[in-house]
């Protein structure tokens, strides 16, 4: 049986003549933990929009499951891959239940009230991410963990099989971030969830992904098991930086 | 359950403003006499079911351009609207139009639909419409409305009191022949928004949010724009410009319960319903038997309890 779950092909995006993204192909296998790794301006935000269709890439392929992404309608996406941004600004007051509903839209008609099976799932959703007693706070009151936490409770509540994280723990202390990393990898092994995440932290790349996509300046330059890929050589080509792997599991940074 | 209950006790305090704006006025009514049933029938009542048909519509089409540009502060006036009704019945009255495609309303509605369109041409970026570029249209169109609106007054002094009463609003005209077509949009157009409710919800979190959520924006937002625009089209062709309503009504009812729509929308139904009916009440009675422009008494209501409002909130902000 074919595992795959996504293929991306000769994947480009273009503004006007800058490249941003080029020639990408890749494919990630169903059940996967993947990390996607590079400095400040080497295309992976932009990788991860395409995916999740928000930008329409210049060119190359996208496929879900097999299909072709420009086949799906924006529910039938929704329903099969989920989304956690960066940046998450409120203007607006909704309760953290609200929230997590939301993340049963792509399941309801328009005017459906929300049924039982939707609130039974947005509170499993909400006790696996430790976020139920949050339930009825506002959005705007939470921590930058604990709104992380219903933001992943959202994307968990959509039952997708591909949920993809855009630098989901770049604001948090480093005790929230293990916190998160680990609430990843429980949702990954559980519910078999293919993790996509963009992170900084090479250390926990290493820690908790199965594999590495490292960008460069647009382009797909490593992709494969991440203790091949995360070693001193490699870092020193994409950072900069000198770095030290010690005993496979922690990455130190030297300071020049 | 606890909706329902305060949708019954804001029903009856409609019902009672209604009754208050039928009986209370300059001249007394309550001998019902033939002139006092001529004044109930023909003058009082279309002008109080104006007033609420109105402020329904202006506050749900306040509550849905807020959801569509994510910003709180959002009206249906920044788009335009307003400054190209009014650019319309200015051109009719200094044109002498006024029996021409149905007269000064029609004028009015055809150049706030006509406004609309440059502005959203300006804003298109392919089939989207980005945000910040149209409230910048909006805001950009609205300066030379209301210029070329002043250059009409001077060149046209003879018509310059009545350019200044369209501009700011009125109910004296209001008639039951009226009513059902102003009933009909605002019946659809609030229809369409709470069909459209939920979608709104996910806008609200942000647009790529919204995207990953299975909402179709674009499409969603050009609906909502398309179906407030016309209701907020026909409302100044019949009644001139009321600011403030979709402004100060939403805002009110989503520090009482929160930035629900599907919630929002019904609330703001009754919200505006009140806020108009007063605001009628007050523009017949404070300098009876003279009248004054009711769009000046909605944005004295409304301006100082905006202002109570932001300053709360910015407490609550920066404590």
């Amino acid at each position: 049986m074919d595992k795959t779950i996504l293929e991306v092909k000769d994947l480009s995006y273009f503004v006007r003549e800058k490249k941003i993204i080029e020639d990408i192909t890749f494919s990630l296998q169903k059940g996967g933990f993947y990390s996607v790794v590079g400095t400040n301006g080497s295309g992976k935000t932009t990788l991860l929009k395409s995916i999740s269709n928000i930008i329409e890439p210049t060119k190359g392929k996208i496929k879900i499951n097999g299909k072709n992404l420009n086949k799906f309608s924006p529910k039938l996406l929704a329903k099969e891959i989920s989304v956690v941004w960066q940046h998450n600004e409120f203007l607006f007051d909704f309760s953290a239940f609200q929230i997590v509903m939301m993340g049963r839209m792509p399941y309801q008609k328009l005017l459906q009230a929300d049924s039982k099976s939707d609130l039974s799932i947005v509170e499993q959703s909400m006790n696996k991410t430790n976020t139920w007693h949050l339930r009825n706070r506002s959005i705007k009151q939470l921590s930058g963990g604990e709104l992380q936490r219903v933001m992943i409770a959202r994307a968990l509540a959509g039952q997708t099989p591909l949920m993809l994280l855009d630098e989901p723990i770049s604001s948090l202390d480093i005790k929230h971030q293990l916190d998160i990393m680990e609430l990843l990898r429980k949702i990954n092994k559980e519910n078999n969830t293919t993790i996509f995440i963009i992170l900084h932290n090479l250390s926990l790349a290493l820690k908790y992904s199965d594999n590495i996509l490292a960008l460069k300046e647009g382009r797909l330059v490593h992709f494969g098991n991440t203790k091949d890929i995360l070693n001193k050589e490699n870092i020193k080509e994409l950072f900069d930086v000198e770095a030290e792997v010690i005993d496979g599991e922690n990455i130190i940074i030297h300071h020049q | 359950m606890k909706d329902i209950i305060w949708y019954c006790i804001l029903g009856f305090l409609v019902l009672f403003l209604m009754f208050l704006g039928v009986f209370w006025g300059s001249v007394d009514v309550m001998n019902f006499d033939e002139n006092s049933l001529y004044i109930i029938q023909k003058i009082r009542l279309p002008r109080v079911i104006m007033c609420v048909l109105c402020g329904a519509g202006l506050a749900v089409c306040g509550s849905a351009y807020q959801a569509i540009f994510q910003n709180p502060l959002s009206d249906p006036y920044i788009l335009g609207v307003s400054s190209g009704a009014s650019l319309g019945a200015s051109i009719a009255i200094v044109l002498g139009l006024e029996s021409v495609f149905f007269g000064v309303g029609g004028f009015a509605f055809l150049f706030a639909l006509l406004t609309v369109w440059i502005i959203i041409r300006i804003a298109s970026v392919g089939n989207k419409l980005h945000t910040t570029t149209l409230l910048l249209a909006g805001i950009s169109i609205n300066f030379l409305m209301a210029a070329i609106i002043s250059i009409l007054m001077v060149v046209s002094q003879e018509n310059m009191s009545k350019i200044i009463f369209w501009t700011m609003g009125s109910m004296s005209g209001s008639k039951f022949s009226d009513i059902w077509i102003v009933l009909i949009f605002v019946f659809i157009g609030i229809a369409v928004i709470r069909i459209y409710a939920k979608e709104l919800n996910a806008i609200l979190t942000g647009t790529d949010s919204a995207k990953s959520l299975g909402v179709n924006v674009e499409k969603t937002k050009k609906i909502i724009l398309l179906f407030s625009t016309l209701m907020i089209g026909v409302i100044v062709s019949y009644c001139g410009v009321i600011g403030f309503v979709g402004l100060i009504v939403p805002h009110i009812i989503r520090l009482m319960v929160g930035s629900d729509n599907r919630r929002i929308i019904p609330f703001s139904i009754f919200g505006g319903m009140i806020f108009m009916l007063l605001a009628d009440i007050l523009s017949r009675v404070l300098i009876a038997p003279s009248e004054l422009p009711i769009g000046s008494i909605t944005s004295l209501i409304g301006a100082p309890f905006f202002i109570y409002l932001l300053y709360n909130a910015k407490k609550q902000l920066n404590p």
